[in-house]
């Protein structure tokens, strides 16, 4: 159900939330005080001459007003440079780029894992024939959830770096690399996920199409992977969604502790360092990125249950989700 | 190093790194005693090899004027050469670029003959044209490009070579007696006419960086990894060199890491074959069990607090004295140190020229900051046992610094000393990047910390408490003793002369006015592997790879 005119006011909004998020937060960031210019210019260690300090401002345009700070930046992203880091002169759009790049591979593994640990937990929650099992089954999103990433990190660092050498803990040897810091965030990202789909799958096997289907005679698995899963999946969309959005945003912790320079490592360093044009340029980004995934996970409720029709105000569903199922 | 502005996540990184260091120290264990290949290290008998390096510390900027931070500094030292070295071992300074010069009697004009056969990575010549270019180049900038005049230079020069003697010859308008000491430091460090005229985002980056020393950057991952080779060709180190060829080490992978814990995992399991600070509780650990340690204290400024005399009650020279009296060193080394740090015995460290120990103005005597302290008529004391005077409890408000890994351990324990004789310390946190901005402009701040190595004590200690630095004692210019011992210093270029300054000035400083309080001598220190040696830190206690090897 998907309309032309649905997805460009969509676009639309996007564009209009991303500039509103971009204004909201260079204003945020002028009425802080300090910056890596200024920092260095007061820095009683190592005092600049006037003319020097001066140089400098105009060199950065810190000594703009405001407002003209802004429409130079807008500018010149309209011309696609983001601009150069206030910390250490890099470009700015190499810097993200390097650490989009960086953080797209491990989000795309982390999730690949956390979509299984969550898979498997729920199935063997809800369909384990030993009620221990399911018991157990059920207290591993506690376990997930309860404990910190960093603990988990330097657990796997321990064992598969430290003690077996299996990978090293500080450079990237490529894939390998990403299995030990995907695991940490699939542990950690799993487990509320993992929670929702056992809810789901519960409530889709007491639905009556199971009976239905059991009467004509279709085998428990083809009933569970093709309706049960189908149909309980569905509340668990959002969720990973925004799972979705928080990898590929990055995590501080997991990356510190895995030696690795994604998304959210430069978010806290940029932040830390007040470094302006790549604060902007992040936020773009990341807003971006979960502004895409909200429109993406719109269209994937309609391609799942056509029943849901895409409005202006996004997925509707209609009438047919308050009547019981029944598979052609 | 810097500490976070997301507090909590640095909290806990702090305490949770307690968790792996067991795994870690353990890890050591096994794989000495398996006598494990360190991975870290790939060697062929004492020359070639790659070393793994882990820094604590991401480095900033190449361009050497904005070459401020340890890592930069560490890194910058071993990619370029300089014209004056200062020998690490005796302190005094030596040829190495500049084979020899001379200066007037009047410090106005000085020659120097530039070394032949110098090259460049990229195969530019060094010769007196570059030097002439670079010495301009780092007192005027090239503000256009966004490159910093070099504060620590004289603010004009004028240069002029004379190609076949290789004679390069500098005049001064005033005189600058540091002149000698600033071409030491690692932000003068010499660079092709290729980097000089290169835009500033190209400077920045270290494969840009083209310099003479025996190592050259051959990629940059930014934060991730920086490959030094060595350069086949280097001959030209300065006669205090234990190596005066080549490096040994064929290659060294320069790796970022912040968690100190796996960073420290890193060397004991033999992926990395030296680390950059380690936390002084677990040098003893690794020196057990067959670690090399090595440690040193630069030239330059000592680690010390100065005391805002605008900032009541530290008006008060009694209550100042007071403080200098209160903090026992020798119980903070103990608890929180190794042998491998220092207390301070003055605003300036030891070897640097011109120090002079005026320890006993400041030693323990807890009886005399109580006495101090009663003369000052802090004599009450209120349910907490603080002082008090008319109903006022004395107190003094600090920042917590943020460019010292040990700075919470150290303020918390000099807070537990100032309490014992009655004086209550607030201590407050600030992040990274609003330190200089927020701590320095707070005028309910008492004392904060400053001093690092430097280059030279003269332009250190102007930059600090001259009316034409920073200022920060606050007496802009009120203090004409100190402002002229100061101004005396930059023109005394006789030697003897400008000695018998700095010395009346750390005796004014601190035993005459005590205005500032030195705490401890700023410490490097590196841990080496097993199979790794050779490592030397130079006068400003920054490493020097070029003697390091590896064996298997």
């Amino acid at each position: 159900m998907l309309s032309l005119g649905y997805m460009l006011r969509r676009a639309l909004q996007s564009i209009a939330v991303m500039a509103i998020v971009y204004a909201l937060t260079f204003l945020a960031l002028f009425v802080l005080p300090g910056d890596p210019i200024e920092n260095k210019i007061s820095n009683p260690v190592n005092p600049l001459p006037q003319a020097t300090a001066d140089g400098l401002r105009a060199y950065y345009s810190t000594d703009q007003p405001a407002i003209v700070q802004f429409v130079l930046y807008l500018a010149r992203l309209l011309h696609g440079d983001l601009g150069y880091s206030l910390t250490n002169g890099k470009s700015v759009a190499a810097l993200v780029g390097q650490a989009l790049a960086q953080t797209i591979t491990l989000a795309a593994l982390a999730l690949a894992f956390t979509v299984l640990f969550a898979l498997g937990i729920a199935l063997v929650a809800t369909f384990a024939r030993s009620r221990l099992v399911r018991e157990l089954a059920r207290a591993v999103p506690v376990l997930s959830i309860s404990a910190p990433s960093f603990l988990v990190g330097y657990v796997l660092i321990a064992v598969f770096s430290f003690r077996l050498g299996w990978v090293s803990s500080i450079t990237d040897q490529g894939f390998v690399s990403l299995i030990l810091p995907a695991v940490t965030l699939a542990f950690a990202s799993s487990g509320s996920l993992a929670q929702v789909l056992i809810q789901g799958l519960s409530s889709a096997r007491s639905q009556p199409f199971v009976t239905v289907l059991t009467a004509k005679g279709v085998a428990p698995s083809g009933i569970v992977v093709r309706h049960v899963l189908k149909n309980g999946a569905i509340p668990s969309m959002t969720l990973l969604a925004l799972i979705v959005g928080d990898l590929l945003a990055g995590s501080v912790i997991v990356e510190t502790v895995f030696n690795r320079t994604g998304l959210g490592y430069f978010t806290y360093t940029s932040v830390r360092d007040q470094d302006t044009p790549t604060i902007e340029a992040i936020v773009l980004l990341i807003s971006a990125i979960y502004l895409s995934i909200n429109l993406v996970t719109d269209l994937a409720y309609a391609a799942i249950d056509p029943r849901i029709a895409l409005a202006a105000g996004g997925p509707r569903r209609g009438s047919a989700r308050r009547r019981a199922e029944v598979p052609a | 190093m810097p500490s976070s502005p997301l507090e909590s996540i640095a909290t806990r990184a702090f305490s949770r790194r307690r968790f792996l260091v067991g795994s870690v120290l353990g890890v050591a264990g096994t794989t000495l005693l398996a006598g494990c290949s360190p991975t870290g290290t790939t060697a062929s008998g004492g020359k070639g090899g790659t070393l793994t390096y882990v820094d604590p510390e991401i480095p900033t900027s190449a361009q050497v004027q904005e070459s401020g931070t340890w890592q930069t500094r560490d890194l910058i030292q071993n990619l370029t050469d300089r014209l004056v070295n200062r020998n690490p071992t005796t302190f005094e300074l030596e040829p190495w670029i500049a084979e020899s010069w001379t200066r007037s009697d009047d410090g106005r004009d000085y020659v120097f003959v530039i070394r032949d056969g110098v090259t460049y990575s990229d195969g530019s010549p060094l010769d007196v044209e570059n030097v002439k270019r670079n010495l301009e180049w780092q007192v005027t900038g090239d503000t256009k490009n966004g490159v910093s005049a070099n504060s620590q230079f004289p603010r004009a020069i004028a240069v002029d070579v004379d190609a076949a003697t290789r004679q390069v010859h500098v005049h001064l308008d005033t005189p600058y007696a540091p002149f000698l000491n600033v071409l030491t430091s690692w932000s003068a460090g010499l660079v092709a006419n290729a980097t000089i005229a290169a835009p500033h985002d190209e400077q920045v980056k270290y494969t840009r960086l083209i310099g003479s020393g025996p190592f050259r950057v051959t990629s940059e991952d930014y934060a991730q990894k920086y490959v030094l080779e060595r350069r086949a060709d280097y001959a030209w180190a300065p006669a205090s060199a234990r190596n005066q060829g080549e490096a040994r080490l064929e290659r060294i992978v320069w790796v970022p890491t912040e968690d100190d814990a796996v960073r420290l995992g890193a060397v004991t399991s033999g992926q990395a074959g030296i680390l950059r600070y380690v936390e002084p509780r677990e040098e003893t650990a690794l020196a057990r069990q067959g670690y090399t340690i090595v440690a040193k204290t630069g030239v330059g400024l000592s680690n010390q607090w100065f005391l805002r005399t605008t900032t009541p009650p530290l008006d008060d020279p009694d209550v100042r004295r007071a403080l200098f009296h209160a903090i026992d060193r020798k119980q903070i080394l103990t608890e929180i140190y190794t042998p491998n740090w220092h207390a301070a015995t003055s605003v300036l460290a030891p070897h640097t020229f011109g120090y002079k120990d005026v320890s006993a103005a400041f030693a323990y005597d807890p009886d005399q900051a109580e006495s101090l302290l009663t003369t000052a008529g802090w004599t009450g004391r209120d349910a907490d046992g603080y002082r008090t005077r008319g109903g006022t409890r004395l107190h003094l408000k600090t920042y917590i610094d943020v460019y010292d890994n040990t700075a919470n351990a150290l303020f918390q324990n000099v807070q537990a000393q100032f309490k014992d004789v009655g004086i209550e310390l607030e201590l407050n946190r600030l992040d990274y990047a609003s330190y200089w901005g927020k701590a320095f402009a707070d005028p309910e701040v008492g004392f904060l910390r400053v001093g690092w190595p430097h280059p030279d004590p003269t332009v250190g200690l102007i930059e600090y408490y001259s009316k034409d630095g920073s200022d920060l004692l606050g007496l802009k210019g009120s203090d004409t003793t100190l402002q002229r011992l100061l101004d005396d210093q930059l023109l005394a270029v006789d030697d003897a002369e400008r000695a018998a300054l700095l010395e009346q000035t750390q005796d004014y400083l601190v035993t005459e006015k005590a205005y500032v309080l030195p705490i401890l001598d700023d410490s490097q220190v590196f841990v080496a592997r097993p199979g790794v040696s050779g490592l030397e830190l130079s006068d400003g206690a920054l490493p020097l790879f070029s003697g390091v090897s590896v064996s298997a």
